[in-house]
């Protein structure tokens, strides 16, 4: 796959991110590049602190580079507004959380429905309730998240992430909240999307199993990429 | 980069999205806004309500105009009746029915006993409008008709019950014997004549012409209304009283239409009304922090719900707009709300002021009040609700990930501080823009944004101080003083709310209690026992013999008494319209003036020199100094005044200070005594007898009512009883006004504490793990409550001290002190309610269970 003349979705250039103030603050992503590509699914793994989180929610863009590039879907999210940014993750990019993240007050169908009526999508209700056929709960779009259980939850919040079509998925630790056996159905549902859909996959995640699923993993140690050296090559000398 | 650009504009603010995903988050309900719902109401409620009632008192007096005028209009002229040719002129008009009224003495036969009266005297005609009724029921005719000599009454109840009379006995008033035949039930323009200083006693022209109190100098007024034949229009009487001003220019009456019946009532209504207002809108900015505070606490309830919106893509100002509307949409559900209770109020009013006040009063809704209290409402949840959606905006997307709220970030945007700024400077412009007085309106506006920025430098001072607090041995109050101190500690929610009620409380208490301590204590002790009117020139020596023989201790000061109206200032006609208001009583109708050899004792001279004993140059003037500052008049001017139909002009010699406020005779004129040479004139004295008891005055009563019936005697101890009454009415109106701030600062006080509640969950689960016991945990809570209540309450003592004193001293010129019951009572209270309702609040946190708490940190 590193050698297909794939096109990359994502690339990050000098990365360069440090959070907090004066004495308390922490120099997190040390000049990180990297390249991903479409329909590409690839883990994020490193431990408690090393940075992964963070350069997920880079690539989201709900965290700003201090410097260095970070483009999404051809998107220089760098050099965008905050509302510039919104709206590209809003119609590019889909989110998944470990905590799942759902508006309690409104119903499962209406969650879903949220970021294509945001995108201003006549058919927002229509299309959600699609999702939610597709991911399994056609008899839950009335219900309230309260009313679900966690996996059912995770489900509406991974209906939620694929319905405006995003380009990218990323999810952050998304069974980290669920029994193995519902992890288990999660992950397979989200590879399931990935692939039928051909959408681009980024996964932060601690278990080496679901990191095993993915194409290609990329190891985050103090801010800095430690592994997956060659296809990082490979990914640049495509770019 | 393009394609961000052109889909910015599907992202952009659009309202509808934003009201329907408001809608679909207002599901959760209203809980977490029962303060802010409360808060709300109460200063809308209060607003609207007193706005109403006053709408109702003022539109009655308008709607029933003529009654209470007791005529399409009203000529009234003080101490002389009206000319030949005005008489003429107001006959000429329509049906006239005419009247006297004065203050007298009206006694039993026997001599043992008396009452000050108020008399007035009616023709055949009374009343034009509206019904006089008398229990037993009598025609007009027959119960005021002579029989025997004697001469048909009506009187007040409360007369007879003074005296202890029944109908049927006589009482002498004058040279007159009166019968009472019944008892005053409804006197239709009561209103009109002004305020009732003494029972009503009413009787026919024929007798009070027989009591012989009609002489020269008699303080009384002669009234004539006027029922117009066909009936007039607004336009036709404020045209007819201008014709007969310019037609009768130096008649000296004054003329009032059934268009302002009762000018001076309808004014007091609107002051009064205006001041509870600014007390009620002093509730609603209590209120306001309340609001702050509400939303604020919700919103860091919503973080992880608006994070959410931002990650689907969501913009600020998209986020901004959804909390907006629902807050508003609260907002307006405690408009609302506020609003029933405001249009309640005219109802309940309307019963309880029935007896009170004789007008049928008709409660309806009024739309304009209820307007304006919505108006102030909404624009005070607006502003107090914006900071923090703003700040709400800045809430990151990360904050799903890493917890970080908007507490992070101390300011939002400066649009937001824009707004909010406007919106509260709209607000006190549209206080003051409201406001009858816009003076009063603007100092009392200017005081609450003192006391604000007062309260959050107190409230900083406070936190300051515990940081710095050297470390004590205590665990306990160690607790407590890094609980004022601490990030997000409950300090200057607590200071500012429970301060800002507790100032307006302390501020009213002391000037009522100050006025009242006046009236009943010191005002009695200085002021003269009696004052004396009405005395003529043949029967002062008599007088003072009389007084002098019962009262050897006493001493009775007497001067010449005139009635004059001042007509031309520094050679020009009087335009009452160019002074301010506070001076033209002096220039409105007859005053009394005087005259005097030497300088009047109880004044000092500001500026310029006394006459010589032996004067004999032009005629000069000695002015009141205040008043001829306020009229611009200086020593060297000359004033013209009508005296018993005479125009003598006079130059301005002196200006004295006068005391008003000692209730010794005083002056704003006093003349050489050339100037009024062989004029007629009656006399008015005063008597002080500092050892006289309530016996004593009653013999002296007795003795100068019964040598001499004319004479009008008034016991000044009476006078400032009935004062003192009205003002404690007054006052408890005030204190229930003042009660509405103070209850909404401890709704604000009780939801801040609340909020607070949540970390000190964690805070208490986190010390008993650590070995804290439970009454470790309730000192620290009742040191942290007492100190914050004590500090709160220090600043509300020094505020209202300051405010109290500024009023009390600069504005009523009256001795201020500083009362320490009402000090004590206010620690007390405020520590009872802050150490109350916050242990109230933390009793659950104390027997919280730590497992669960722990399990979810």
């Amino acid at each position: 796959m590193s050698q297909s003349p794939a096109k990359p979705i994502v690339t990050l250039r000098q990365a360069n991110l440090t959070l907090g103030n004066g004495a308390s603050s922490v120099h997190v992503l040390k000049g990180i590049d990297i390249d991903i590509n479409e329909s590409e699914s690839v883990g994020i793994v490193g431990p408690s602190g090393s940075g992964k989180s963070t350069l997920l929610m880079v690539i989201a863009g709900l965290e700003r580079l201090d410097s260095g590039e970070v483009h999404v879907a051809d998107h220089p999210l760098h050099a965008l507004s905050e509302d510039a940014v919104a709206a590209v993750r809003g119609r590019s990019v889909g989110i998944v959380f470990q905590s799942f993240h759902l508006i309690p007050n409104m119903t499962a169908l209406e969650n879903v429905a949220v970021p294509l009526e945001l995108a201003g999508k006549a058919n927002a209700f229509e299309r959600a309730r699609e999702e939610l056929i597709a991911v399994g709960l056609g008899e839950r779009l009335t219900h309230y998240p309260g009313q679900l259980s966690g996996g059912e939850q995770q489900r509406v919040a991974i209906a939620r992430a694929l319905a405006p079509d995003p380009v990218l998925i990323v999810a952050d630790e998304p069974t980290g909240n669920l029994d193995g056996e519902t992890g288990r159905q999660i992950a397979d549902l989200l590879f399931a999307k990935q692939a039928e859909r051909g959408t681009t996959l980024l996964l932060v995640t601690h278990d080496p199993v679901l990191a095993e699923r993915c194409q290609r993993q990329i190891a985050v140690r103090s801010g800095r990429i430690v592994t997956g050296e060659e296809d990082h090559a490979s990914a640049k000398a495509i770019a | 980069m393009a394609s961000a650009g052109n889909n910015a504009g599907a992202n952009g603010l659009r309202l509808g999205l934003a009201a329907r995903l408001a809608f679909r988050e207002l599901r959760g309900g209203l809980s977490g806004f029962y303060i802010f719902l409360a808060c709300v109401a109460l200063g809308t409620g209060a607003i609207a309500g007193v706005n109403s009632v006053s709408q109702m008192m003022t539109g009655s007096i308008a709607s029933e105009g003529q009654t209470i005028l007791g005529g399409d209009i009203r000529f009234e002229s003080d101490n002389q009746d009206i000319g030949e040719a005005e008489r003429t002129y107001v006959e000429e008009l329509g049906t006239v029915s005419s009247g006297v009224n004065m203050r007298t003495m009206a006694r039993k036969p026997d001599g043992s006993d008396q009452s000050l009266v108020e008399l007035r005297a009616v023709d055949d005609v009374y009343p034009l409008y509206g019904g006089f009724e008398t229990v037993p029921a009598m025609p007009i005719a027959e119960l005021f008709a002579e029989s025997d000599g004697s001469y048909g009454a009506a009187v007040a109840q409360i007369f007879l019950d003074r005296l202890g009379l029944s109908v049927g006995d006589s009482v002498l008033v004058g040279e007159a014997n009166l019968e009472i035949r019944g008892v005053i039930t409804a006197e239709p323009d009561a209103l009109s004549e002004g305020f009732g200083f003494a029972p009503r006693l009413m009787i026919s022209r024929a007798a009070l012409d027989a009591a012989g109190l009609v002489r020269p100098g008699s303080l009384m007024e002669f009234s004539y209304r006027v029922r117009l034949d066909d009936g007039a229009s607004a336009r036709d009487l404020a045209a007819l009283r201008e014709e007969a001003t310019s037609r009768f220019p130096d008649a000296g009456w004054s003329i009032r239409t059934s268009q302002n019946a009762a000018p001076s009532l309808t004014r007091n209504i609107e002051r009064f009304s205006q001041f509870l207002t600014l007390v009620g809108l002093t509730a609603l900015i209590v209120g306001g922090v309340g609001i702050a505070n509400s939303v604020r606490a919700w919103l860091e309830g919503k973080r992880g719900v608006i994070a959410t919106l931002k990650c689907v893509g969501a913009p600020s100002k998209l986020v901004v707009a959804i909390y907006l509307i629902q807050v508003m949409l609260i907002a307006a559900f405690g408009v609302l709300l506020g609003l029933a209770i405001g249009a309640a109020t005219p109802f309940l009013a309307a019963s309880a002021l029935t007896g009170i006040i004789p007008i049928s009063v008709n409660a309806s809704f009024y739309p304009a009040s209820l307007a304006v209290a919505a108006g102030f409402g909404l624009m005070t949840a607006f502003a107090f609700a914006v900071l923090p959606l703003g700040r709400a905006g800045e809430v990151p997307a990360t904050a799903l990930f890493r917890q970080q709220g908007f507490e992070a970030s101390s300011l939002p945007r400066w649009p937001y501080l824009l707004v909010a700024g406007l919106t509260l400077a709209a607000l006190c412009v549209a206080a003051i823009w409201f406001a009858d007085d816009r003076r009063i309106a603007m100092v009392f506006v200017a005081a609450v944004i003192v006391a604000f920025a007062v309260l959050r430098l107190v409230g900083h001072a406070v936190q300051l101080i515990a940081k710095r607090w050297p470390a004590v041995r205590s665990t306990p109050l160690r607790l407590a003083i890094g609980n004022i101190h601490r990030p997000g500690a409950l300090t200057p929610s607590v200071v500012l709310s429970l301060g800002l009620g507790l100032a307006l409380l302390v501020t009213l208490a002391l000037i009522d209690t100050n006025l009242r301590r006046e009236l009943s204590g010191n005002l009695p002790d200085r002021a003269p026992n009696f004052f004396f009117v009405d005395i003529q020139s043949s029967e002062i020596e008599g007088f003072e013999n009389v007084v002098m023989e019962l009262a050897p201790e006493g001493k009775v000061i007497k001067v010449p008494m005139l009635r004059g109206r001042i007509t031309q200032l520094k050679g020009e006609e009087v335009n009452a319209d160019n002074v301010p208001s506070e001076a033209r009583w002096v220039l409105r109708g007859d005053r009394g003036v005087t005259y005097a050899k030497n300088q009047p004792e109880n004044s000092r001279l500001a500026e310029g020199e006394w006459w010589p004993a032996d004067y004999q140059g032009e005629p000069l003037v000695s002015f009141s100094a205040e008043e001829a500052g306020e009229i611009g008049l200086s020593v060297g001017d000359t004033i013209t005044v009508s005296v018993l139909g005479r125009s003598i002009t006079a130059r301005i010699a002196n200006l004295r200070e006068v005391e008003w406020e000692s209730l010794s005779i005083n002056f704003v004129m006093v003349f050489s005594p050339n100037t009024f040479a062989g004029a007629p004139h009656s006399w008015m004295a005063t008597l002080s007898d500092p050892n006289a008891d309530a016996d004593a005055e009653g013999e002296v009563l007795r003795a100068v009512t019964q040598a001499f019936p004319t004479i009008t005697s008034v016991r000044v101890k009476d006078a400032l009883e009935l004062a003192n009454r009205l003002v404690g009415q007054i006052g408890i109106a005030i204190r229930a006004a003042a009660l509405v701030a103070l209850v909404a600062s401890v709704l604000v006080l009780a939801g801040a504490l609340a909020a607070g509640n949540r970390s000190r969950i964690h805070d208490a689960v986190v010390l008993k793990t650590l070995g804290a016991t439970r009454a470790t945990l309730i000192r620290a809570y009742v040191y942290e409550y007492g100190l914050l209540g004590l500090a709160t309450a220090v600043f509300a003592l020094a505020f209202g001290g300051v405010a109290s004193w500024f009023v009390v001293s600069r504005i009523m010129t009256l001795p201020s002190e500083f009362m320490p019951d009402i000090a004590f009572m206010t620690l007390l209270g405020a520590l009872i309610l802050t150490v109350g309702i916050g242990l109230a609040g933390t009793w659950r946190v104390l027997g919280q269970k730590a497992a669960p708490v722990l399990r979810e940190l």
